[in-house]
């Protein structure tokens, strides 16, 4: 539970946005309930609750930074401490980037959409939080059978201060019929101060629309992200995610997927490389409601120093969700012998034709190999460093896109290489 | 070039080593011969340093240096290769990336420059030749899928592109058939020169038809009962390890 300092600050915010605004009530509730602390399920390994007692900046104003430059991005755009910002603007009008209010006028439709999401969403008190707190709802809107060939960048940040600070980022994507996109996001900090980084993700995929979404998350110690992403398909789209989820003081990621159509693929690809004092969360839910769909989950792990990791994959397949095809794989390598790994693939099958398969493996690099490779010259450092690169490249290769992929390697490998470094 | 004195080696409580004494020179070929157990390739894992096994007594000069006292990459840039009974499959690293890694790591123990991709080019080529591999083979997942004689093939290939001062093959032969032995046994015989020297590691002597060897010594309980030429290894073959047997255990 809060502490009753918290409590009194985050009532009297309450009041200020008025008891009865959407806010205000997703505020209460998130009194009511605090943050997640290890006695909820879903938290066991990842406990928040010493944010029970810190009091933070709740509105930071954010931070001008210099605009970067990717020629390889159709658009680029910028979050602040969840205050949002074009840098490059696209030539396509196809896509549009917009507050949620405006976007409602626009797009009266998609308000049909929009009072259906409920089952949607896994609720729980971070997400009413980002509810109450976030100043800016934002959405990027990719219209019927629009084509980007270039991806859409977002440059998410999240800066320090002096004070503890909580950053309530909250996006909608909204992918029409027939429409192609890739989205890019590098979720990166300033400063090494306490930060909650707290960020709502909801995504709509149309008929047969694709859907490609990269999220690169390096912050620096001292950051707590949690990601919330809800992915709705509808029949005959395609999803691709990939997690990579490289520095941070803790990563939770809740990915969910919610397949509301035949002929639906749904592609998760995850790799955490978290090392000394880290935590990496990931929970993933899977949830097959209409027949002839396919979901392929892969997650990668490589843990150092006396990093904590924790892979939680949940797939429903509900009783008309026949022929599905649905596999999860989560293999993980324990590259220190102080490090730890809690996983827990989860299937609920209500469908009685379907084709489904989970595996789960966690071990220490093969010594047999690493003589074999000894034997031949190499060094017990690279040849760790070569064992684990070949291991964590399964996900990496799966990115198409070249600029990313090369960056992803050399950041993943630096960071492979500095662990097997200091173990010997 | 390989002075063993006096070697004991132990597994956990277990001695398998019990006083080896070998001496090897450059330009010879050596063969180690005897029954399942006696300890043939625990030598064999004792010369390439693998850590599984511990070193009681005696010593092991390699050109003049304490082989014992080097970790097993030292070894290897000091000029030993083991060739593995059972190759080890290492998933996501092709024969080639393996190899350049190899290489370049024991030019840097040597002092030397790096080589770059065109000479690695021009040297895989030349050496593919010697072991008849085929290029499809060094860009898959290192022994990964192989089947035996692949496999083995690939160990002669690693031979070649390394050049070792002494090669030791450890029951290369396990597992061949003997168009796959053939090939191989050429390969090693090519890979023969007055500067190197050879210890192959067998049960049986058909190896011994395709690599000649110049010496024959007979490993039983953890000791060489016999030495010869290379008709001892034919005398083996015709009258199996029993005779030497019975003539120690008295």
């Amino acid at each position: 539970m809060l502490s009753a300092e918290l409590s009194t600050t985050l009532q009297d915010i309450a009041q200020t946005l008025g008891l009865e605004s959407e806010q205000g009530k997703a505020l209460s509730q998130f009194l009511a309930k605090g943050f997640p602390t290890s006695k909820w399920e879903e938290w066991k390994y990842t406990s928040l609750k010493d944010f029970n007692g810190i009091d933070r900046n709740w509105f930071p104003k954010g931070k001008s930074n210099m605009p970067v430059s990717a020629d390889w991005a159709e658009l680029i755009i910028r979050s602040s401490d969840a205050h949002w910002s074009i840098d490059k603007a696209s030539s396509n009008d196809g896509i549009e980037v917009l507050s949620f209010d405006d976007f409602i006028q626009k797009c009266p439709e998609f308000q049909e959409i929009w009072a259906n999401k409920n089952p949607i969403l896994d609720q729980n008190s971070l997400y009413d939080l980002n509810v109450a707190l976030c100043p800016e709802h934002i959405v990027i809107w990719i219209k019927k059978d629009v084509e980007i060939t270039q991806a859409i960048l977002h440059q998410y940040q999240v800066n320090s201060s002096d004070k503890a600070t909580s950053v309530q980022s909250r996006l909608l994507i909204y992918v029409e019929e027939g429409a192609k996109a890739s989205f890019i996001e590098q979720q990166t900090s300033t400063g090494s101060a306490d930060i909650l980084s707290n960020f709502v993700q909801e995504i709509f995929v149309s008929k047969g629309a694709q859907f490609t979404y990269l999220k690169d998350q390096d912050f620096q110690q001292g950051v707590s992200h949690i990601d919330h992403t809800f992915i709705y398909q509808a029949e005959g789209s395609q999803v691709d995610t990939f997690t990579f989820s490289l520095n941070a003081s803790l990563i939770r990621n809740n990915l969910h997927f919610y397949i509301d159509g035949s002929q639906v693929v749904s592609n998760l690809n995850g790799l955490y490389v978290p090392g000394e004092n880290q935590l990496m969360d990931s929970h993933t839910v899977v949830d097959h409601r209409m027949p002839h769909a396919e979901s392929n989950e892969l997650y990668k792990g490589v843990l150092m120093g006396n990093a904590t990791g924790v892979f939680n994959g949940k797939i429903f397949v509900r009783q008309d969700a026949q022929k599905t095809n649905a596999f999860q794989s989560c293999r993980n390598v324990l590259a220190s012998t102080r490090a730890t790994m809690n996983t827990k693939p989860q299937l609920e099958i209500w469908a009685d034709d379907v084709k489904c398969s989970h595996g789960t493996t966690t071990g220490q690099l093969n010594e047999e190999a690493l003589f074999y490779m000894r034997s031949r010259g190499i060094s017990l450092p690279a040849a760790r460093t070569l064992l684990l690169l070949a291991f964590v490249q399964e996900v990496i290769n799966k990115v198409e896109h070249p600029v990313l992929r090369e960056s992803l390697t050399e950041k993943i490998v630096a960071k492979i290489q500095q662990s097997v470094d200091l173990s010997n | 070039m390989l002075s063993i004195k006096n070697l004991h080696a132990s597994i956990g409580e277990k001695e398998i080593l019990r006083g080896i004494d070998l001496e090897v020179k450059a330009g010879e070929v050596h063969a180690i011969m005897g029954p399942n157990g006696s300890g043939k390739s625990t030598l064999a894992s004792v010369l390439a340093g693998r850590e599984d096994y511990e070193v009681t007594e005696g010593s092991v000069q390699f050109l003049g240096k304490d082989l014992l006292d080097l970790a097993p990459e030292a070894r290897a840039a000091e000029g030993i290769f083991l060739a593995f009974q059972y190759p080890v499959e290492i998933p996501g690293v092709s024969t080639t990336n393996f190899l350049k890694s190899a290489v370049n790591e024991i030019r840097k123990y040597r002092g030397e420059d790096p080589m770059d991709a065109v000479q690695f080019l021009k040297m895989f080529k030349e050496k593919m030749a010697y072991v008849n591999i085929d290029q499809s083979l060094l860009s898959r997942a290192l022994n990964e899928g192989f089947s035996g004689g692949e496999k083995k093939r690939n160990e002669i290939f690693q031979m070649a592109v390394l050049d070792p001062k002494l090669a030791i093959l450890d029951e290369t032969d396990s597992g061949l058939d003997i168009d796959a032995l053939r090939i191989v046994a050429e390969g090693v015989n090519k890979l023969k020169s007055p500067n190197n020297a050879t210890i192959v590691v067998t049960h049986y002597q058909r190896l011994l038809d395709y690599i000649v060897p110049d010496y024959v010594h007979v490993l039983y309980k953890g000791r060489i009962v016999k030495s010869g030429t290379k008709e001892l290894a034919l005398e083996l073959e015709e009258r199996g390890y029993d005779w030497i047997k019975s003539e120690v255990d008295q």
